[in-house]
């Protein structure tokens, strides 16, 4: 179902623009154009933060916290199997799906596990991620609440996800 | 963070280090490859939507939200906030990212600290408020699952509570530190 979305969302604004004479052609090369310079422009900053996460999984501060963090999120309901994911979420969008994908062969794609990884998964983003990357082309230096404010949301969020999938 | 994991780095596995560093950067540097073939086509859909003026309706459509939200009067950036969104919601996060990056620009002040509708912006994006996690679906199926799109509406339940949670708490820390403002110039 929700695969034909795209196409068909392609295919409307193709006829629209038919209907109101406008170079289909043109604008999108006009568009597209903009694709290389945006990469360049982020790109030191998407390195610096993949360098970050690479150095934290590493020396192994994140097995750490792991094991740290595992006892608290029990206790707010977030099974233990699911803290790391929960852990690297907010820092990278790949290495998180591969976390993902990980947990949905090892547990089982309808096991509990999986469903409020998929959840998590679904209704979450990587924040850090996002912040650089929104952030990188502005003279912003001081994010002031922003971060604090997303990283609460998104932990109620897993809360709520967890505590969803026991009785949907 | 880089300098405490180099600081545990250099007790645990001093070897690794620049490996790991040059091994991101290249992931990086293949991530970004893959993201300019993306923004290609997506850069050439929102020309094309805002040529043919549908950036404009669909801006009308969401003014009043957005303004009541964002506390944005600016139309060009209404427009630019409402495309991002839109295109979260549809859950092509890759074609959100350039419009929020230009979103930031326009409300960018040059006063080098974030203002308010910035930072409400990140937290709409970080509670992602997509209608259909088509990513997470396909992969349920390609693992096998019976029924993958079950996690639709405890997705959407979680993806709703959050983001009101989180446009409620920025509401209301700005409030309060406008309350302080206005103590400290009494």
């Amino acid at each position: 179902m929700s695969a034909y979305i795209l196409p068909i969302l392609f295919l409307l604004l193709i006829l629209y623009c038919m209907y109101k004479r406008i170079n289909t052609y043109d604008n999108f090369v006009k568009g597209a154009k903009g694709a290389i310079k945006l990469v360049v422009d982020i790109f030191p900053f998407i390195a610096s933060i993949l360098i970050a996460v690479a150095l934290l999984r590493v020396s192994g501060i994140t097995a750490w916290l792991t094991d740290i963090l595992s006892p608290i999120f029990t206790f707010l309901g977030v099974p233990p199997e699911l803290t790391e994911l929960v852990l690297l979420r907010p820092f990278t969008g790949s290495g998180s799906y591969a976390l993902l994908e990980d947990i949905l062969t090892t547990y089982g794609a309808d096991s509990y596990i999986s469903r409020c990884a998929c959840v998590i998964m679904g209704c979450s983003e990587t924040i850090f991620y996002v912040a650089t990357v929104y952030f990188s082309q502005t003279k912003v230096k001081k994010l002031l609440y922003a971060i604090p404010v997303a990283l609460f949301c998104s932990i109620i969020g897993t809360i709520l996800a967890c505590l969803l999938c026991r009785v949907m | 963070m880089m300098l405490s994991s180099i600081l545990v780095l250099l007790i645990t596995n001093p070897a690794e280090m620049l490996n790991e560093m040059i091994g991101a950067s290249t992931s990086a540097l293949e991530l970004c490859i893959e993201l300019c073939a993306v923004y290609v086509v997506w850069l050439g859909f929102i020309e094309l939507v805002d040529a043919s003026g549908l950036s404009q309706k669909l801006a009308k459509l969401l003014r009043p939200l957005i303004k009541k939200i964002f506390k944005v009067d600016n139309e060009e950036t209404q427009k630019i906030i409402a495309l991002n969104i839109s295109a979260n919601m549809l859950g092509v996060g890759n074609a959100a990212t350039p419009m929020g990056i230009r979103a930031m620009q326009a409300l960018d002040d040059q006063s080098g600290k974030a203002n308010f509708a910035m930072i409400m912006l990140l937290v709409i994006n970080a509670t992602s408020i997509q209608l259909l996690p088509t990513t997470v679906i396909g992969l349920r199926s390609t693992a096998g699952s019976a029924n993958p799109s079950d996690i639709i509406l405890p997705t959407l339940i979680v993806t709703f509570t959050t983001t009101i949670l989180g446009i409620i708490l920025c509401h209301s820390i700005e409030k309060i530190r406008k309350k302080i403002k206005g103590r400290k110039r009494e």
